[in-house]
């Protein structure tokens, strides 16, 4: 493990060497963590708020935005054809 | 782990020479030691790191939640790997309610880790690397269990919110432009089709 492969492509791994950069870095990926896990619950709230209003439709309306759904859908995969 | 990647481990030169009767307490010397950096398997012999074997000898021993609490804390603050080790430990085998009151503290450790892959090193922090547990399905060579999200746990009142060290992360973000998407009543469906 530890005999052979070192010094080929080595990682500094030293700590402090420039504490404020180091603290900059953490506090933006710090950010970016909060950033993504408040937008994954907002989605996540539109989606609920979705399906309640789902729930408050008549069976007729659901009808109706089901196939306004499925022929968007469909109408969008004949013009895209492939994946693209 | 996998079968595979455990084979690979008990076939091992650093498994048999460094993982046999070893104990609680040795687990510290032997990533003292011989932990440089992070991983799963790597290089084209798909090589287990002496991190991933001593991941797996501690899934041998059991350690108890005192045991990992010293890991991580004490022994964790002193050396950067061994807490990279108990966290990922901690990761494979507890609950998830705990597994982010463990893990999530040290998302405030900003120390840098290099983290071996199949194609070379690179620079990670541990940090991210505790992220990533938390949140990726796979990491060093190994699947971690489907954890429910954090907000689903808030949402079943089994975990409080988070606070990050960096305090009132309202300010913060509020400070950059909000996005304006549709508004209300138009449901996601940005399309105009009269």
């Amino acid at each position: 493990w530890d005999d052979e492969e070192e010094d080929e492509d080595e990682v500094d791994d030293t700590d402090d060497l420039d504490p404020e950069a180091e603290y900059a870095a953490w506090k933006l990926r710090e950010l970016k963590r909060i950033k993504r896990d408040r937008e994954a619950i907002e989605a996540h709230e539109k989606e609920l708020e979705e399906i309640e209003r789902r729930k408050n439709l008549t069976e007729e309306e659901r009808k109706a935005e089901d196939d306004a759904f499925l022929a968007k859908q469909k109408e969008e995969k004949d013009s895209k054809g492939k994946m693209s | 782990m996998e079968k595979p990647v455990r084979e690979r481990i008990v076939d091992s030169y650093f498994w048999k020479d460094q993982c046999f009767a070893v104990n609680e307490a040795d687990i510290i010397d032997r990533v003292v030691e011989h932990v440089k950096f992070v991983g799963g398997t790597y290089g084209d012999s798909q090589k287990p790191s002496p991190f991933l074997c001593l991941a797996f000898k501690l899934l041998q021993l059991g350690p108890t939640d005192d045991v990992l609490q010293e890991y991580l804390e004490y022994g964790g603050e002193k050396f950067k790997y061994l807490r990279a080790l108990a966290v990922f430990y901690v990761r494979l085998t507890r609950k998830a309610t705990d597994v982010y009151l463990f893990l999530e503290p040290f998302l405030e450790d900003k120390r840098k880790l290099v983290m071996r892959t199949r194609t070379g090193k690179r620079l990670t922090f541990m940090d991210e690397f505790v992220d990533s547990l938390l949140t990726k399905e796979r990491m060093c060579s190994t699947t971690l269990w489907k954890m429910p999200s954090r907000a689903q746990l808030e949402d079943e009142e089994k975990l409080d919110p988070r606070i990050s060290p960096l305090g009132d992360i309202e300010n913060l973000l509020d400070s950059e432009p909000e996005e304006i998407d549709g508004g209300d009543g138009s449901d996601g469906n940005g399309r105009n089709r009269s």
